[in-house]
């Protein structure tokens, strides 16, 4: 990566940034890591642009969601910037134009609602002989016909107890009930205020629907019948609307958001009288093209290449090149930490140990046989809602797949340990040789983890930390002497003597003890020690027996990888012996069980060992060599993500 | 039946007991009513059982923002309890969490009405991410929609829909929030009810002894108020006021809407209560009197259910009272932290202060 400086015109601004964003290839750092150190002074002009933006955003959605229309894919190339006063001006014309159809169309619909309902409402007295006008005009009685929550009718009657009133229930639908509330016309306005305090909404046709209750009914018919056709009329205008302003909507609405991301971006720059100082991260190799592309632009724009600094160390953006194929373990990686940009990225040796660690605890044919299925339907993306999903897929393939070699190893299939011969042995036979295996296994993980780290301690040229640290080549040669006296004690044959592993394991444990002073020693800093000489050989002794401690403590976690494998047998047993208790073997009981088992198996265990596994990785092998605080590569992009405005929250807020 | 109880009330009865013990202490309310500024009180604050929600730059933690954040420590209360609680008494306490949705409701329907944006709402509702109907992105969508009538046919979907679009039409022709928010309230307290009445044995015994008492005092605070505030009739009163309750009947709710003496009635239905003796001559703002003896009644009634709250923990655990009591008891807490950073940041005086909040100290 290669540190640029860009010093920008302030009228060449906008066509450099669309041009930066374009590029695809410039990783922008805000402006507290600027190498001027100049505090932000932003331009008011571009934070109002982003205020007003937001809103026309918001307005153009709104415009959307009324006309029906979704987003749409984000667009192959970055839209011409728009000024918020333009797309206001557009919005507004577009907002006029839905708002006449869109507001008639659901004031005709409710409309429509209450028509209905009057009908309804008088259907139960369609048969009688009575002028509605006069109900509505008696002299001495009140008349409210209407609809109340069922739940308040008890509630009316009893504030009603003081007053005459006769309260019919006429029918009910749902919560609703219609009701006729009767009471002398002296009384109307305790009437009505405690009607309109239960919720009772009139439902007296409007005085155009005269007559009859049948004369009305029909002629609320008549109204349904011109409200439909005007809500036909009004859905065919917003249809054509639609139809002709799908495009400039999703346009307009893209080029807002580019807008609005070039105005957020500008704010981020340093801004001097008259130029902008803007500072980023360009792959080397894309230097030159960069310089082109700005050259393109502007000839006014100056571009400078910076070299890395120290405090530049632990800022620079590192993009991950893994295969397609590996973006699922990415995944897994990504959740520990982004790598630096100056260490080795672990994908790769945890695309082998996962399904490696994993299939030792879960070895079974049959059960990493259906994972190996899951994980490719998964991957195969054939099921729409699980597309999300299919980088993870490739992970449970692949564990499904190791599952598979070690259940062959084991002689194990759907937990049946008598089908076929095991190629190697049986976890639950010999116990000892599992657990042992699994040290074996733990051992060159923990070793391979050390390695790494020298690598990445070579690559950084920490030649101290690299010979000297508990996970550079004195602890490596520390641990594998130790092993060694291990495997003596415990008779194995081993080509080395006893006393010169133990010189070996004497001399890198010197090294491991004084390891701050050798590394300074190397590396030319100084002081060699830190403090009193007491004080660091107090500390060195301790971290001394600390080291032996955590190397003894994180070999023997694996032997759970082992114990896993056991229990993945034992369990497996469990369910025979109760499918034997259910029914003889063969009979429908006994098959019942042995399937319902199984999936009992693969799924909670399989969870168990998932766990296991990313334990395993995450705190025995990345701690030894990954530090994970690294920056991810950003390029510059005008296209936001889509619905980032629904950014769900957090307790921190 | 109680062999059951002691099982199923093992772990949530544990977890509910060491939530108690962080409840504030009368020390830390003192320290907290006496700190001598708002920045003072965010100090204090940080010590508390709320200071792990306070963890953010002092610049953006504004009253308002505050008090968002506090209100973090009751919703992860009611999460924790809910997930917790063995059914069917989990279900009271989901309904009772929802008051808070129907705040929420009831605070975003003012929004639109004033045209307020997300941004401007989002920090007065009350944090609620699990166990809800209503959705962040259903208040969104209400906001945006421009209207009340428009924002309510986005939550179509939801319990409160059928009370709202009914309630509506007076909304419409009075312009007033009011009808739609007393729509709820009754709504809500109706649910509550019939959760309360689902409940068997000491379940039902202590909800009804608890959560009974909280909607008591809530439907004789409402009559109260519709009488002093509104001056609303007695038909209206009644309407908008309960017909159930657990001590208040619905005479005493009449008796209230007909204008009796309120804390004759109080203390008839509630022998026991105290600080009721003076309660128009409390100190205080200058209110006219019936303000202030509401003011009184309600601080009493408030103590009332604490106490009753703090009962619970004695005797037998085994039952949802234990749960109950302790939320309520964080609600009211809660509530009296909020009155505390409303007064430090508009500098109230403290006697000011001792005189709206209920907890001792």
């Amino acid at each position: 990566m290669s540190k640029v400086e860009l010093v920008i015109p302030d009228q060449e601004v906008v066509r450099t940034t669309e041009a930066l964003a374009a590029s695809g290839i410039f990783h922008q750092i805000p402006t507290a890591q600027t190498t001027i150190g100049m505090p932000s002074r932003g331009s008011n002009e571009w934070q109002t642009w982003t205020t007003d933006l937001v809103a026309v955003e918001r307005r153009i959605l709104f415009v959307m969601e009324e006309l029906k229309i979704d987003e749409g894919a984000p667009p192959a190339t970055p839209p011409h910037i728009i000024e918020p006063r333009v797309a206001e001006r557009d919005i507004e014309r577009l907002e006029h134009e839905a708002e006449t159809p869109v507001r008639e169309l659901e004031a005709a619909r409710r409309r429509l609602t209450q028509l209905q309902k009057y009908v309804g409402q008088l259907a139960p007295i369609a048969d009688l002989d009575i002028d509605l006008g006069t109900l509505r005009d008696l002299r001495y009685t009140f008349v409210m016909l209407g609809s109340i929550p069922a739940a308040n009718i008890e509630r009316l009657e009893s504030s009603l107890e003081h007053v005459p009133f006769v309260l019919i229930t006429l029918r009910h639908e749902g919560h609703l009930a219609t009701v006729v509330l009767f009471g002398l016309q002296q009384d109307a306005t305790v009437l009505n205020r405690a009607a309109r305090s239960a919720y009772l909404n009139t439902l007296m046709p409007p005085e155009d629907y005269r007559g009859t209750p049948a004369q009305a009914i029909a002629a609320l018919q008549a109204g349904i019948e011109r409200t439909r056709q005007r809500i036909s009329e009004y859905e065919m205008e917003i249809a054509h609307l639609q139809e002709t302003r799908i495009r400039h909507l999703r346009h307009l609405l893209w080029r807002v958001r580019a807008s609005h991301t070039l105005a957020n971006t500008i704010t981020g720059y340093d801004h001097l009288q008259h130029t902008y100082l803007v500072t980023g991260w360009v792959p080397r190799a894309s230097l030159a093209w960069l310089e082109q592309v700005i050259a393109k632009v502007s000839d006014k724009v100056v571009i400078e290449t910076l070299e890395p600094r120290q405090e530049d160390i632990g800022h620079i953006p590192a993009s991950l090149k893994n295969p397609p194929f590996f973006s699922g373990f990415q995944g897994l990686v990504t959740t520990y930490g982004q790598p630096n940009y100056d260490e080795l990225d672990p994908t790769p040796m945890m695309a082998l140990t996962f399904p490696l660690v994993f299939g030792l605890m879960f070895g079974d044919v049959g059960h990493g046989l259906l994972l190996l299925l899951v994980g490719l339907l998964l991957a195969g993306r054939k099921i729409k809602a699980l597309q999300g999903a299919a980088g993870f897929g490739v992970v449970v393939a692949l564990c499904g797949a190791a599952a598979m070699v070690f259940g062959a190893l084991y002689g194990s299939i759907f937990g049946f340990e008598d089908v076929f011969r095991a190629v190697w042995f049986r976890p639950l036979e010999k116990i000892t040789d599992i657990l042992l295996f699994a040290i074996i296994v733990g051992v060159l993980l923990i070793s391979a983890g050390i390695i790494y780290n020298m690598v990445n301690a070579a690559l950084n040229r920490r030649w101290g930390s690299m010979l000297f640290n508990r996970n550079g080549l004195a602890g490596l040669i520390f641990y594998w002497s130790l092993l060694g006296l291990g495997a003596r004690v415990f008779g194995a044959a081993i080509p080395i003597s006893g006393a010169i592993l133990a010189i070996i394991g004497v001399l890198s444990g010197v090294g491991l003890t004084f390891a701050e002073l050798f590394a300074h020693l190397v590396e030319g800093h100084r002081p060699l020690i830190e403090g009193d000489a007491g004080t660091y050989l107090a500390l060195a002794f301790f971290e001394l027996f600390e080291t032996l401690i955590s190397l003894f403590s994180n070999t023997l976690s694996y032997v759970r990888m082992g114990a896993f494998a056991v229990a993945h047998g034992a369990l497996s047993l469990v369910v025979f012996i109760i499918a034997g208790v259910i029914g003889a073997r063969g009979s429908v009981g006994y098959w019942i069980v042995v399937i319902l088992g199984n999936l009992f198996v693969i799924g909670f265990e399989g969870m168990i060992v998932g766990i296991q596994t990313l334990r395993l990785e995450y705190y025995e092998l990345f701690s030894k060599f990954f530090s994970g605080g690294g920056m991810p590569y950003r390029p510059l992009s005008l296209i936001p993500q889509a619905g980032k405005l629904n950014v769900p929250e957090n307790a921190g807020g | 039946m109680i062999r059951s109880n002691v099982s199923a009330y093992a772990q949530v009865n544990a977890t509910t007991r060491a939530l108690y013990a962080t409840l504030l202490t009368p020390e830390t309310w003192r320290t907290l009513v006496q700190a001598g500024s708002f920045d003072a009180l965010l100090g204090q604050l940080e010590k508390t059982a709320y200071g792990v929600y306070l963890k953010l730059d002092r610049q953006i933690l504004t009253p308002r923002r505050t008090v968002y954040q506090l209100r973090w420590h009751l919703t992860q209360a009611y999460e924790k309890l809910i997930r917790l609680t063995p059914e069917p008494a989990r279900q009271l306490i989901i309904q009772l969490w929802r008051l808070y949705e129907v705040d929420n409701l009831k605070a975003t329907l003012r929004g639109v009405e004033t045209g307020a944006s997300w941004d401007e709402v989002r920090r007065l509702l009350s944090p609620m991410f699990r166990y809800v109907t209503l959705t962040n992105e259903h208040i969104q969508r209400m906001l945006a929609s421009g209207s009340i009538v428009r924002a309510i046919e986005r939550i179509r979907h939801t319990p409160y829909y059928e009370t709202l679009v009914h309630a509506v039409e007076r909304y419409e022709t009075e312009k007033n929030l009011f009808p739609l928010e007393v729509a709820l309230d009754l709504d809500y307290r109706r649910g509550l009810w019939q959760s309360i009445a689902s409940l068997k044995g000491m379940d039902h015994e202590q909800a009804l002894r608890l959560v009974g008492t909280s909607i008591d005092i809530d439907n004789l605070l409402w009559a109260i108020r519709y009488r002093v505030y509104h001056h609303l009739s007695v038909q209206e009163i009644i309407n908008y006021t309960l017909p159930f309750g657990y001590q208040v009947q619905d005479a005493d709710i009449r008796a209230v809407a007909e204008g009796a003496d309120v804390v004759t009635i109080v203390k008839r239905i509630y022998p026991g209560i105290e600080g009721l003796d003076n309660a128009a001559t409390q100190p205080g703002e200058e209110a006219p009197p019936q303000q202030r003896q509401l003011a009184s009644i309600e601080r009493a009634l408030h103590r009332h259910t604490m106490q009753l709250c703090r009962g619970t923990f004695l005797g037998n655990p085994f039952h949802i009272g234990v749960q109950l009591a302790y939320l309520m008891l964080l609600e009211y807490e809660l509530r009296d932290l909020i009155a505390i950073v409303e007064a430090k940041a508009s500098q109230l005086p403290v006697e000011r202060l001792a005189a709206i909040i209920d907890m001792e100290w």
